[in-house]
């Protein structure tokens, strides 16, 4: 027993979680704008995160570049898909189904179903469905008895850093207030002069660049391969619910909570129950702030 | 008029018997068929079976064609897209045989869709040589239109290396096992073996499939302090297995993981150093006395940039090398490539074949250790490459 104190309290498990939970934070802050700005639930942005993980597989492996060195330009390429998927398909759906209906929501959750399928496909097809892995800064460094491999350093300074600097970026800046404000009301936004279809773009933009960054620290933590990217959607889903739709705040610390529980429940319990744990607190999360997903729905509607 | 008429019919039952296929000319190609499981969750795991048919096709064409009982007949593929959904291969290999009219079968990827397939065979008499399927459940199948070249049994390898752990000196070990079907069968045979053979186990636990860090449970691995750790793993999680292992420092000498390490991008993915002194299942590796098999080592890795999988690239030749060998001498006739599959003894990479019943009763349940950077064969010593050392460090 005295054994199983130990392991809790020995930090090894505190840099676990941190590093599970930057991650998550990471991936669920780009699927949470999107939702905030657009009230879009992005089935796809699993396959965005692998994508993501894939470009930095082959910087690595065919241009000899670290991840952590390809990661900007691999979120930059994330950020320009978002531009092209917003202007090529979220405008479109826009024009089709008008801002605000309540088919609007239904369309676009179909939209990014297909979406995820077609880019789960294609990048099969185009990468073959091969698992791959990458071994990059596999050194362990240890901090008093806690043991930590360079590149899981490197992904929870990397996640964390960026997740504040995203978070100081809303905060403080015009674009964020106005993002902020196309989030909590739309049309009052609109009223006041805020360019939404800009916003949004934006949204698009940053939502997918932050998943594209993830993916390309999730290539040097564990095996990629086209069907990677859904159990982050998944992730993410459970921790914008846990934080609270259109969040952003909130869901940072809701993804650390997520981590923790993952990681400690994991310790205390059995590996087999982590699907138990995360979906329960899913459940949990929905009973207890029934206020969350479908309030929101309602009054957008 | 009768003439004309008879002349008539002839002409149309050519016509038919040419579309069927039943009377094909000598330069038509030979059809085969076979489903792969292109999307879904098993899609990760069939390229080295999908890639080694088609190294297969490309030399056999290259060579002027299959031979096929005296005559040389160029080969195509006909493949479906499984969905890796048992039943939808089930749906394809009932059309391969009765729609697209196939005149060979190759087999599907996977323990389940090899079950899901034998009675579809059984009710056409459509002789199929299985290849990537492990289980003690195969035993269960009708003997007499599939065939497992595998000797990767989880029964058998759960007496074979306990058998290679006490030799390799190990008192107490740890398992730390994936749920899936494959890893759960070892274990269930591989427990009660150690048990048996004084082995303290003083440490198991089990993960699920979609596991994404694993520093709870290898921490109170690293605890137990154990000379062997079984790591009953697939090829995803024998990734973060091997990461996290470096990371934790498990000092455990003989390190076992299940699935993975005999894919190339295994090495590549944890690192060289981290790779090697691993031990995994596999039965096969080139070697001199088994003839053809450095022959495809090298085939593959030119095509394809990497090494074959020594499991499931290896597997699928052999199924491929004793239908060759049975349609060299019966044709095309389902009765005869039965009898010659069930009854003969086959040359492969992996030395000779022979089945009773539905199982390959030659081939030895066996392990291979990464030892500079290349697979070994360490157990058993009849047909081993190179000795078992203990690994050091990751």
């Amino acid at each position: 027993m005295s054994s199983i104190v130990d392991t809790l309290l020995s930090g090894q498990l505190l840099f676990a979680a941190l590093v599970t939970g930057s991650l998550y934070a990471l991936v669920a802050l780009g699927l949470n704008l999107v939702y905030g700005t657009l009230r879009m639930l992005n089935v796809a942005h699993g396959d965005v995160v692998m994508l993501g993980a894939y470009g930095a597989y082959w910087a690595f492996s065919v241009g000899g570049i670290s991840p952590i060195v390809a990661a900007p330009a691999v979120a930059a390429l994330g950020a320009l898909a978002g531009l092209a998927v917003h202007r090529g398909l979220v405008r479109r759906l826009f024009a089709t189904a008008g801002a605000g209906s309540t088919r609007l929501e239904g369309n676009s959750l179909l939209l990014f179903f297909g979406l995820s399928i077609i880019l789960q496909n294609a990048a099969a097809l185009a990468f073959t469905p091969n698992a791959r892995g990458l071994a990059y800064w596999t050194e362990v460094y240890h901090l008093g008895n806690v043991a930590m491999t360079g590149n899981r350093i490197a992904a929870l300074v990397i996640a964390g850093a960026t997740c504040i600097a995203v978070a100081a970026l809303l905060g403080r800046s015009l674009l964020g207030l106005s993002m902020r404000a196309v989030i909590e009301k739309r049309e009052a936004a609109t009223i006041v002069g805020i360019d939404v279809d800009r916003v949004q773009a934006i949204s698009f933009a940053l939502g997918f660049a932050t998943a594209a960054l993830a993916g390309a620290l999730v290539s040097m933590l564990e095996q990629i391969s086209p069907f990677t990217g859904f159990p982050f959607t998944i992730a993410a889903f459970i921790v914008i619910i846990l934080g609270g739709l259109g969040n952003l705040f909130a869901g940072l610390g809701a993804a650390l909570l997520l981590g923790a529980l993952e990681t400690y429940g994991v310790a205390l319990t059995s590996a087999n129950m982590r699907s138990v744990l995360l979906y329960g607190a899913f459940v949990a999360a929905l009973l207890l702030f029934p206020k969350g997903l479908f309030a929101r729905r309602a009054r957008a509607a | 008029m009768t003439t004309t008429l008879r002349r008539r019919e002839l002409l149309l039952a050519a016509i038919a018997a040419s579309t069927t296929g039943a009377y094909a000319q000598a330069d038509a190609p030979v059809r085969i068929g076979f489903s792969m499981a292109r999307t879904g969750i098993m899609a990760v795991a069939t390229p080295p079976q999908q890639t080694t048919y088609d190294l297969w096709r490309e030399q056999v064409n290259a060579a002027g064609g299959l031979d096929v009982g005296g005559k040389k007949r160029r080969v195509e593929f006909v493949s479906y897209d499984d969905q890796s959904k048992p039943e939808q291969a089930v749906r394809i290999y009932e059309k391969l045989i009765t729609d697209d009219k196939v005149d060979l079968l190759l087999a599907p990827w996977g323990t389940p869709f090899h079950i899901a397939i034998a009675p579809v065979l059984e009710k056409y008499k459509f002789p199929v040589v299985g290849n990537t399927a492990a289980s003690v459940a195969l035993r269960q199948i009708k003997p007499g239109y599939l065939w497992f070249p595998t000797s990767a049994i989880p029964d058998r390898i759960g007496v074979e290396l306990t058998a290679m752990m006490k030799a390799a000196n190990v008192k107490s070990a740890a398992i730390v096992s994936n749920v899936l079907p494959f890893s759960k069968e070892i274990k269930n045979y591989l427990e009660p073996e150690l048990k048996k053979a004084g082995i303290e186990l003083k440490h198991t636990s089990e993960y699920p499939p979609d596991v994404k860090d694993m520093t709870a449970t290898l921490t109170q691995v690293k605890q137990a302090n154990v000379d062997a750790v079984i790591a009953l793993a697939y090829p995803g999680d024998a990734i973060l297995y091997a990461k996290q292992a470096k990371e934790l420092g498990l000092t455990a000498p003989f390190q076992f993981i299940a699935i993975g390490p005999t894919a190339a991008f295994f090495a590549k993915a944890v690192g060289a150093s981290s790779a090697e002194g691993v031990v995994t299942i596999a039965h096969w590796t080139p070697r001199p006395d088994w003839k053809g098999s450095q022959a495809f080592y090298d085939a593959y890795s030119k095509k394809y940039g990497e090494a074959p999988d020594y499991l499931d690239a290896a597997l699928p030749w052999m199924s491929l090398e004793i239908l060759q060998s049975a349609v060299a001498r019966a044709g095309l006739d389902k009765e005869k490539i039965r009898e010659i599959i069930s009854k003969d003894t086959f040359e492969t990479i992996n030395g000779k074949v022979r089945f009773e019943g539905v199982q390959n009763v030659i081939t030895p349940t066996a392990f291979v250790q990464m030892q500079k950077g290349k697979l070994q064969l360490v157990w058993p010593k009849s047909i081993a490459t190179g000795a078992y050392e203990p690994k050091k460090g990751w």
